[in-house]
């Protein structure tokens, strides 16, 4: 089988007992995994729809523009091609899903056909139109193909495959009102090949009424010095932004991370981590709500508590070990010290004794946490609402004040204090935009009671005569500097202009608004690792996360070479006995690694088996032939590995290709 | 380059020493000749010497020398005249011949340099060399007129010791504080400093004239064919078999997991050292399990289809791989498309519109193999693998297998990885003996050794085996005569030296190897064929299947030989002839 290239799995006999017996053995303690993980489904799939939502929102804009710029497009007699110019962003991975849900509103919504084609199917003209004339006529019916061969019999002279007179015959039987072609990756096509076919489709274009659309990662300008003045003058161009992927990326994540609605919140370094990853190397949608379904897929998989994040849980549902393992949870502890210093002992005791009482805490005490957290994520939009309400510089994503929040260090942070300062500035007519814009917010209105500011702010208004707005004791404009000369000395001193009676009046309603902003925030800036049954609520793990996503191959390998002991266990590969020396025990590739490790660029083969063979050699001449066969095996593994290469510079040497930690 | 550079550098504070001595010298010279022409002359001279560098040395030198002048000349003429002449002959003759030297070796280093900057940097080993001996030489000729005028300075010292003024002791002094500042850097560590950076440690092994390696060769039968590597390996009972066990133990452990993985619509990539090979089969066996007690299986004679792809094999190809998966899901009598890429949209179409009970799971060794990474063979497994009723476990050994993909087929896999190391041997992943002996490049073996000239040999007709018995038997012969003067009886002796030189062997010199003539000749004579163009046929054969090699020599006569060390070719000139007999 080992050597067979593909086959389909067929079971040896030998194997089903103890692989059936393994199977039941671990039956028992599926119940209550297969409940949690019933639990994860049921959790995902809300989250999935606001996501889902929130995706569609976003595109939403930009497919209608092109939808319709497609159904308006002239269909014949024009002088030039409609194109589409959708500026993609440089994030490839996005564009696929793009245009294939872009792809299937056009079909759906209009009468045209759609194409895409990519840069890796079209290294030249002859292959592009090969492509398109396949992917147009196989559109339909399935008679196609015996179509095009009959009607290349009886009509005249026989076309060739990338004749687009295919299309012609095609379209002739008045099958769509334009023909989209979608070039996905403009960028990867080459530009010849480009040119060329805007000309060819520029002269069909009196039959065949073709609109084009480019996907563009740069830029539109880069994409037209690209092509010829010639080819310019062919197409009709109209630009179209897509939203970009970190603009997505935030709206997605107001949708789950910082939502009212989640049930297990992630936690900061692990979002951190995501965000990061985003920002550096992915910039994929797909891959950020990929990263928190897998955060809480590990949550529900691994941690036996996450059974109660169920929503209506009953008693009976639950085994005894599902309690012993909140009884032994760090938060647990914490909060049982706590009551005993305090003196309710009865209460401790219980709560470790009785699992009902524990029970009914449990779920008490999770409803109470999860309000914290979407309490915490409330105000967290609130505060990234207020800053980019007041536009204020320097301009931080929801997400990172989000992270800020989550790990506690939002309350008395800079960008809380130099927030709340604008807020006690600003004049009277933002004011009233501000209350307005926050009254979307269910998070806030539950605290501070924004109506009757807005009330009051409506009376003071009415009340004055005058149309300037109405300004703070703090705003900037009613201070005025004064500089004196005393004794040689220039002294610099504030002045508060006299406040009108109304802004005196607007400088107390503003004075009242802020401080019972302030008072909600330090309400809702908690630090939630500090919850009880936090590990319950909360996900904020790195170790399976970071290793399935970002993987470090070669850091594994170089590890597994060079200090076999990690894997096998110390005292099989003898390291403890001499630390740094090279321990005869190791593997035979660990050992042949670091002495390869230890040489320069070309190595001498014949010098680094005499190495091997006086460290491991073995007596006599079978124990040599044996030695031999293990360096042999050594080498041809590194060989696999990539780390040596033939040369020809010497006889009997080879390259080193890799050096360690680079 | 740089290095080269640097060293140079370094060695001028050295050099510089004795030569300003030598010049004072000089200068002292010339001056007693001519008192009104040196300074112009010798700073002309110096111009031309050589460029910048040495204008600050000039500069004191001509302040010395100025300085030095008037007393010195004085106190010689007075008191040193007997004594003089054989002092300063020595150190006047000896050292300018070698300062012209080195310089004109120093001209010479630059020019390689200026050649090579200008012909590329594919600085051949010989470069390197060349490198190498030039340095030596130059540090040689340092050190040899170094040390000869150091002598020069000692025994100008000892002898002008009395009569010497106190500045002139006070300028010997520096001397010796120049050279004791010089030495230590010349000093050069032998073996790398420890605990470098590893990017550190990349440029320093990599620096010009850096490596230097032995010229040991491995002895060519040390080296174990495919039979003796395979009876090596089986008596060979593995120290560390119960910790791999327990590491795939481990690793079996997390299969209930990856099951969970697969079915929230992620695929699966396993890393790390060790053949994965034992991991995948147990999960395709794990999962055929898991899947025969489910619905469709259960009661039923059907049973679960679960892919296996082994990509290291050789000649892997994509089609082979989609035809296959087409097979678990379609009958098989369908027609499938020819081409892959039809072939995978006709898998895609089938999976949308009607959809297995589960999805497909497909278990791929080795998916960065050369079979599977060339082409847009990666860009169709991820258009499969992206498909929802394809579940997709790959493992990976190369250990910058991630950069195959590029972000757009990163999120058409969708995979989670998972660190499998197992330090299991990669048995059926690679052949030893072949690698090894393709890594060290050894001719001859490329056909697989003498079995494989044997095999080649039965499939060809009786006129081509006998030409190729004549060409062994010769060369059999030219050998023996050449390397046994004394007593051809004793082959394990020659077997030995031939060893020892086993360049030679291969290089294939012009004793080595048969006339083509000559072998012509004895072909006729044999009535191996009868022409010429018979003759040619036979030997193209040979030369296809890499049996043969032919040159011509330094006369110009072609030479044909077989590319085997001596102990080979006694082999087969034994098979060859119980053949014949």
């Amino acid at each position: 089988m080992e050597h067979q290239r593909c086959y389909i799995y067929e079971p040896q006999d030998t194997d089903e007992r103890p692989a059936k017996r393994q199977r039941t053995s671990k039956t028992d303690s599926k119940g209550p995994q297969s409940e949690r993980l019933a639990t994860f489904r049921q959790l995902w799939h809300q989250q999935e729809k606001r996501i889902q939502a929130s995706l569609d929102e976003v595109d939403k804009a930009t497919q209608d523009q092109l939808v319709q710029f497609v159904s308006e497009a002239p269909t014949t007699s024009a002088a030039c091609i409609p194109t589409g110019l959708v500026i993609a962003g440089p994030s490839i991975a996005s564009h696929g899903p793009f245009f294939e849900h872009l792809g299937r509103r056009i079909t759906d919504e209009t009468d045209c056909t759609h194409v895409v084609l990519t840069g890796s199917e079209s290294p030249n003209l002859k292959t592009l139109l090969k492509n398109l004339i396949t992917k147009i006529t196989s559109r339909t019916e399935e008679d196609d193909d015996l179509e095009i061969a009959t009607t290349t019999r009886s009509g005249g002279p026989k076309l060739l495959n990338f004749d687009l007179a295919h299309v012609h015959r095609w379209q002739s039987k008045g099958r769509v009102k334009s023909i989209v072609v979608t070039i996905r990756d403009s960028e990867a096509f080459d530009s010849n090949v480009l040119v060329e076919m805007i000309d060819l489709f520029h002269s069909w274009l009196d039959r065949l009424p073709f609109v084009l659309l480019f996907g563009i990662s740069t830029s539109a300008e880069s994409f037209e010095d690209r092509l010829s003045g010639k080819s310019l003058r062919q197409l009709d161009g109209q630009k179209f932004d897509v939203t970009q992927s970190d603009e997505i990326v935030e709206k997605l994540f107001r949708a789950t991370t910082a939502s009212t609605e989640v049930q297990l919140q992630m936690g900061p370094n692990l979002m951190r981590r995501i965000l990061d990853r985003q920002k550096d190397h992915v910039q994929n949608i797909q891959d950020y709500s990929d990263g928190i379904k897998y955060a809480s897929m590990s949550h529900f998989f691994a941690n036996h508590t996450s059974i109660f994040l169920q929503p209506d849980l009953s008693f009976r549902a639950l085994d005894a070990h599902a309690f012993e393992a909140v009884r032994n949870l760090p938060s647990f502890r914490r909060r049982a010290e706590e009551m005993l210093d305090e003196g309710s002992t009865q209460e401790v005791r219980n709560m470790l004794d009785s699992d009902q009482f524990l029970f009914d805490l449990i779920i008490e005490e999770i409803r109470q946490g999860q309000q914290a957290l979407h309490a915490l994520n409330g105000a967290a939009v609130v505060l990234a609402d207020i800053r980019r309400f007041l536009q204020m510089s320097p301009s931080v994503p929801l997400s990172s004040i989000w992270i800020r929040a989550a790990s506690g260090e939002l309350i008395g942070s800079p960008l809380l204090r130099e927030t709340m300062l604008s807020i006690r500035k600003i004049p009277s007519n933002k004011l009233a935009q501000l209350l307005l814009a926050l009254r979307g917010d269910s998070a806030i209105t539950n605290y501070v009671d924004l109506t009757t500011y807005e009330d009051q702010l409506v009376e003071l208004i009415n009340s004055t005569d005058t149309t300037e707005p109405l300004r703070s004791q703090h705003d900037v404009r009613n201070e005025s500097m004064r500089t004196t000369v005393v004794a040689q000395k220039v002294l610099l001193s504030k002045h508060k202009a006299a406040l009108s009676e109304q802004d005196k009046a607007y400088s107390e309603l503003i004075g009242n608004f802020h401080d019972n902003l302030e008072r909600y925030f330090a309400e809702a800036f908690i630090d939630p690792r500090a919850l009880f049954l936090s590990e319950i609520l909360i996900y904020d793990l790195k170790s399976p996360h970071a290793d399935a996503f970002q993987p470090r191959p070669r850091f594994a390998i170089e590890r597994a070479l060079a200090s076999p002991q990690d894997y096998l266990g110390s005292e099989s590969c003898g390291v403890d006995s001499d630390e740094g020396a090279l321990s005869i025990s190791q593997p035979a590739t660990a050992l042949v690694y670091q002495l390869y490790l230890e040489s320069g660029p070309l190595i001498n083969i014949s010098d680094l088996w005499t190495a091997f063979s006086s460290m491991c050699g073995q007596e006599g001449n079978d124990g040599e032939s044996k030695t031999m066969a293990l360096f042999q095996r050594a080498l041809a593994e590194l060989k696999l590995l990539g780390l040596l290469k033939p040369t020809k510079k010497k006889t009997d040497h080879v390259a080193k290709m890799m050096w360690k930690g680079l | 380059m740089v290095s080269a550079k640097r060293k140079r550098a370094d060695e001028e504070p050295e050099t510089s020493t004795p030569r300003k001595l030598r010049n004072r010298t000089l200068a002292d010279d010339e001056l007693e000749v001519s008192d009104v022409q040196t300074p112009s002359r010798r700073a002309r001279g110096r111009l031309n010497e050589d460029g910048t560098p040495r204008s600050i040395l000039k500069k004191s030198g001509i302040r010395n020398g100025i300085l030095a002048t008037t007393p010195k000349s004085n106190r010689r003429l007075v008191f040193e005249t007997p004594s003089k002449p054989a002092i300063q002959d020595t150190p006047n003759g000896t050292p300018v011949i070698v300062r012209n030297a080195d310089r004109s070796a120093r001209r010479k280093s630059n020019r390689k340099l200026i050649e090579r900057a200008i012909n590329g940097a594919d600085s051949d080993e010989e470069d390197l060399e060349e490198e190498q001996l030039l340095a030596q030489q130059i540090l040689s000729d340092d050190e040899d007129s170094e040390e000869s005028t150091d002598e020069a300075g000692v025994r100008d010292e000892e002898d002008i010791a009395e009569p010497e003024t106190p500045s002139k002791r006070g300028r010997g002094r520096q001397k010796g504080t120049i050279k004791k500042l010089g030495r230590p850097r010349k000093k050069r560590s032998p073996s790398p400093l420890q605990d470098l950076p590893p990017h550190e440690e990349y440029f320093w092994q990599n620096r010009p004239g850096g490596a230097k390696t032995s010229n040991n060769a491995l002895p060519s039968q040390s080296i174990l064919n495919h039979d003796e590597y395979f009876q090596a390996m089986q008596t060979y009972a593995d120290p560390h078999r119960p910790e791999k066990e327990f590491l795939l133990e481990l690793h079996g452990r997390a299969f209930d997991q990856w099951l969970f993985e697969f079915q929230e619509g992620f695929n699966i990539c396993c890393y790390g050292y060790g053949s994965k090979r034992p991991i995948t089969d147990k999960f395709a066996a794990h999962i055929y399990q898991r899947l025969s007690t489910t619905t469709p299986y259960k009661n039923s004679k059907k049973t679960p289809k679960v892919v296996i792809i082994n990509g290291y094999a050789a000649g892997t190809t994509i089609k082979e791989v989609l035809t296959t998966v087409a097979s678990t899901i379609t009958s098989s009598h369908t027609k499938l498309p020819n081409k892959p890429t039809a072939l995978l949209s006709y898998i895609l179409d089938c999976l949308t519109e009607n959809p297995p009970p589960h999805p497909v799971p497909i278990i791929i060794n080795s998916i960065d193999s050369p079979y599977l990474r060339k082409g847009l063979n990666p860009s169709l497994l991820a258009s499969l693998a992206a498909h929802p009723s394809i579940n997709l476990l790959c493992t990976a050994d190369t250990p910058n297998f991630p950069l195959m993909w590029d972000v757009g087929l990163k999120a058409q896999y969708r995979f989670l990885f998972h660190d499998a190391t197992t330090f299991a041997s990669y048995d059926a992943e690679i052949d030893v003996v072949e690698s090894v002996n393709e890594l060290l490049g050894r001719s001859g073996k490329r056909i697989g050794g003498r079995d494989g000239v044997a095999f080649v040999l039965k499939s060809l007709p009786e006129n081509a085996r006998n030409l190729f018995r004549i060409l062994v038997t010769e060369q059999l012969a030219l050998l023996l005569m050449d390397g046994a003067d004394g007593d051809p009886d004793e082959p394990s002796t020659l077997r030995r030296s031939k060893a020892t030189s086993s360049n030679k062997d291969t290089s294939g010199d012009s004793s080595q190897g048969i006339e083509y003539r000559v072998l012509y000749h004895k072909a006729v004579e044999d009535f191996v064929c009868s022409g010429e163009v018979a003759f040619r046929t036979l030997l193209k054969e040979f030369h296809d299947h890499q049996m043969i090699e032919s040159r011509k020599d330094a006369m110009g006569t072609e030479r044909l030989w077989v590319p085997f060390r001596l102990e080979d070719l006694e082999g087969l000139a034994e098979d060859l002839c119980e053949d014949a007999s």
